[in-house]
């Protein structure tokens, strides 16, 4: 804290959501892995655990929100929904709370670390407030369902825009919009129509438009030839989840939602249960969502360094962890991170 | 759910032909002239559709065949037509005719270089509603809604079909694919339904999968999977998944099914536009959709021949075309097909069965 105060105008603060099950474990490792590379930064952890609202239903302690609305950044491990009727989803009431638009995936291969795809490198860009998941659906009659797809300008421009936004800024070339407006004419379309206006904007980033079908086909066929997809909510968490698999998971793969009060980065898988409180975690998905934080927030350097020391790590493969196929432990795995940092 | 074949003239049938847009017609030239060669006793009526025109008459024109007929062979229809009135043809003809189930047999072919070998998936997906209802309408400017529709009747009929298909044919394990934790009402019916119907098949495993972890695994572990079934999106996207992985669009064929009617296509329904009048085209997709059709018809000889000379073409020769990393043009991939089925019937007392 000393530290902190010395530099307050330097030091930001950022909100720490541990999470549940394996959460704790690879927070603190990122933790540790931060401060060995001694990112101006300063943690404030919260917890999320549900509280019971006015409403009776539970929901994020508003110390929580406070925070992340105080700080505009924050860093999640995986979260656990209780099922059971009262409980929204804690993912998506933050999600709603911080209006975090638009979800980030970059997928890359990991170089030395073998998968069947050692040739991805592709970013997915998820329209995360609306479409598929609208919430909205009724029993019409006894035997019919129906469940609404809301897509509106303002949310597909908004998406588009940070999509165009990202590609340039991240010295990427290329930006594919992913729709099915074969079918869906009009809201798919309305989503088209609205990339193809910022993409006018953008005349230094190539456009292209791409069914759904088709680029599942072709993204597993050749996955090269795709760099940043932008796409409506559902096709995004399919696809983004597609491309994790291509490169060996969910546990490699980090993940970023930027909003319009703040931007949240988490890793993705879940909070693994089984190997919890082992010290057998791997915590790549975590550390790497953290990086893109700091890209975010503009402490490149150190997002460098942080990045090159972990993917040598795996690289070098004497300290893997469990999940791909070594037998370190996650301190184990730590420990080497920050060597190589340090050094 | 088995289609009668229906007009058949002195052992001949009749069958309608689409040809459809981009590399439909030109697959539909390879069709005949191995379909020639094999002494195939079927007669194909053709209806093009015109892709510019406003107008439905082609269409209603087609759908009348094929009822008349009873069973169609059709490549992928295209709808260049802008004004937002005019749906997709291909959605129309499939719900016009009910063909409510699409079966796709995703099984690897040995001499097909792929990332993935020994895979063999029944794919069935449910054909007629869903997000292809095609209800759509703009509430406010800038705001559209997109009607999502689950029918417990059409989920009923396609997951009947998936247990039956996968008891008749030996298979040990359903996979539901849905989205139920989001869309509780729609993809729960379809679960809900699956689980249902599944406890009259006892010996049949089930069990289930969200849409976005099935396209991780696809992508990681394929062999889990055996019959999957599953709503019309999701089906459009493990199609390609699956496909894409066993060695693209030109291999695979699909089947469409009502309780009436059958039309035949190529699994992954593509128009090719781009690769159209190039002699490039992989033939084998449509030619596999043309002998799914004739065993459909009871013409299991011509079937099994056709067959059998895909297979030495494709594993045995490696003709293969572009798609498939190879050099080889569609006619040279025809040719050999129609050697082989020389070759096979040379010595045979080649009879109509
Ligand atoms: N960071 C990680 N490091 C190592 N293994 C992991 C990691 N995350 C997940 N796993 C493994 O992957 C498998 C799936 O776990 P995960 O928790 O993601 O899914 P889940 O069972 O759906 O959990 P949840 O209910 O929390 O979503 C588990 O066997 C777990 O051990
Ligand atoms: N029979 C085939 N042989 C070889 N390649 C094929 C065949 N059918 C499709 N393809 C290829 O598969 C990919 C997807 O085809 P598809 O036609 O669906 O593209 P698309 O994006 O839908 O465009 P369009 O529908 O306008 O042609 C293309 O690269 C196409 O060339
Ligand atoms: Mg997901
Ligand atoms: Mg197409």
């Amino acid at each position: 804290v000393p530290l902190a105060r010395r530099y307050s105008s330097e030091v930001r603060t950022v909100t720490l959501i541990p999470g549940d099950g394996i959460g704790p474990e690879i927070s603190a490792a990122v933790q540790k892995i931060f401060a060995a590379a001694e990112v101006p930064l300063q943690w404030e952890s919260v917890d999320v655990t549900p509280v019971r609202g006015p409403d009776g239903m539970f929901g994020i302690p508003q110390a929580a929100i406070d925070s992340v609305n105080k700080n505009k950044v924050g860093l999640k491990g995986p979260l656990m929904t209780p099922v059971g009727k009262g409980h929204r989803s804690l993912n998506l009431a933050l999600r709603k709370e911080f209006n975090l638009y638009a979800n980030v995936r970059p997928c890359r291969s990991l170089e030395g670390y073998k998968t069947l795809y050692d040739d991805v490198d592709v970013i997915t860009i998820r329209e995360n407030t609306e479409g598929e998941y609208s919430g909205i659906e009724h029993e019409i009659v006894d035997g019919v369902v129906q469940s609404i797809k809301l897509i509106t300008e303002d949310a597909s421009r908004r998406v588009a825009e940070f999509a165009f936004q990202y590609t340039k800024e991240n010295n990427r070339s290329k930006v594919t919009a992913v729709h099915k407006a074969n079918i869906m004419r009009m809201s798919d379309g309305l989503f088209l129509h609205c990339c193809r206006e910022v993409a006018e904007k953008y005349p230094d980033v190539k456009f292209e438009e791409k069914y759904l079908d088709t680029v599942c086909l072709s993204m597993v066929q050749d996955p090269r030839q795709y760099d940043v997809l932008v796409m409506p909510n559902l096709y995004g968490d399919i696809l983004s989840d597609m491309c994790a698999g291509l490169v060996g998971g969910l546990g490699l793969t980090p993940s970023g939602n930027i909003g319009l009060n703040g931007a949240l980065f988490e890793s993705v898988h879940g909070t693994a249960p089984d190997i919890a409180g082992k010290d057998l975690a791997n915590p790549t998905a975590l550390l790497l969502s953290a990086v893109m934080m700091l890209q975010y927030m503009g402490l490149n350097s150190h997002a460098e360094k942080i990045q090159k020391a972990c993917f040598e790590t795996i690289k070098e493969s004497k300290y893997r962890t469990g999940d791909l196929g070594g037998s370190a432990k996650c301190s184990e795995f730590t420990n080497e991170i920050c060597r190589k940092i340090a050094g | 759910v088995i289609a009668i074949p229906k007009a058949e003239y002195g052992g001949r049938h009749s069958v309608t032909m689409l040809p459809g847009g981009g590399i439909g017609p030109e697959l539909m030239n390879y069709v005949r002239e191995v379909f020639r060669y094999a002494g195939v006793p079927v007669d194909f009526e053709e209806c093009p559709i015109d892709p510019q025109s406003d107008g439905n008459e082609d269409l209603e024109y087609a759908i009348t065949s094929i009822r008349r007929n009873g069973v169609g062979l059709k490549g992928n229809i295209e709808t260049r037509s802008l004004s937002r009135g005019i749906l997709s043809r291909n959605v129309a003809l499939r719900n016009e005719l009910d063909l409510f189930v699409n079966v796709i047999r995703c099984k690897s072919f040995p001499g097909v270089k792929s990332r993935y070998q020994d895979i063999d998936i029944m794919l069935i997906r449910q054909n007629t509603e869903g997000e292809y209802a095609m209800l759509e309408h703009e509430s406010v400017p800038g705001v559209v809604e997109s009607m999502k529709i689950v029918t417990a009747e059409n989920s009923e009929r396609v997951i009947r079909y998936a247990f039956e298909y996968a008891q008749k044919h030996g298979r040990k394990k359903v996979t539901t694919i849905h989205k139920a934790n989001i869309m509780k009402l729609s993809d729960g019916l379809f679960l809900e339904t699956s689980k249902r119907v599944a406890k009259h098949f006892p010996d049949i495993e089930h069990d289930s999968m969200i849409i976005d972890n099935c396209c991780m695994q696809l992508v990681s572990n394929p062999h889990q999977f055996d019959v999957m079934v599953m709503t019309n999106l999701y089906g459009t996207i493990v199609s390609n998944v699956l496909c894409g992985l066993i060695g693209g669009a030109g291999l695979i064929s699909g089947r469409n099914y009502g309780d009436h009617y059958a039309v035949f296509e190529p699994g992954t329904r593509n128009t090719g536009t781009a690769i159209a009048g190039k002699n490039i085209a992989n033939p084998v997709s449509m030619l596999n959709a043309a002998v799914d059709m004739l065993e459909h018809l009871g013409h299991q000889n011509h079937a099994n021949i056709i067959l059998q000379a895909i297979d030495k073409t494709i594993n045995e020769d490696h003709i293969h075309t572009p798609d498939l990393g190879g050099q080889a043009t569609s006619i040279d991939v025809v040719q050999s097909v129609v050697k082989h089925i020389q070759e096979l019937t040379k010595d045979k007392n080649w009879s109509l069965n």
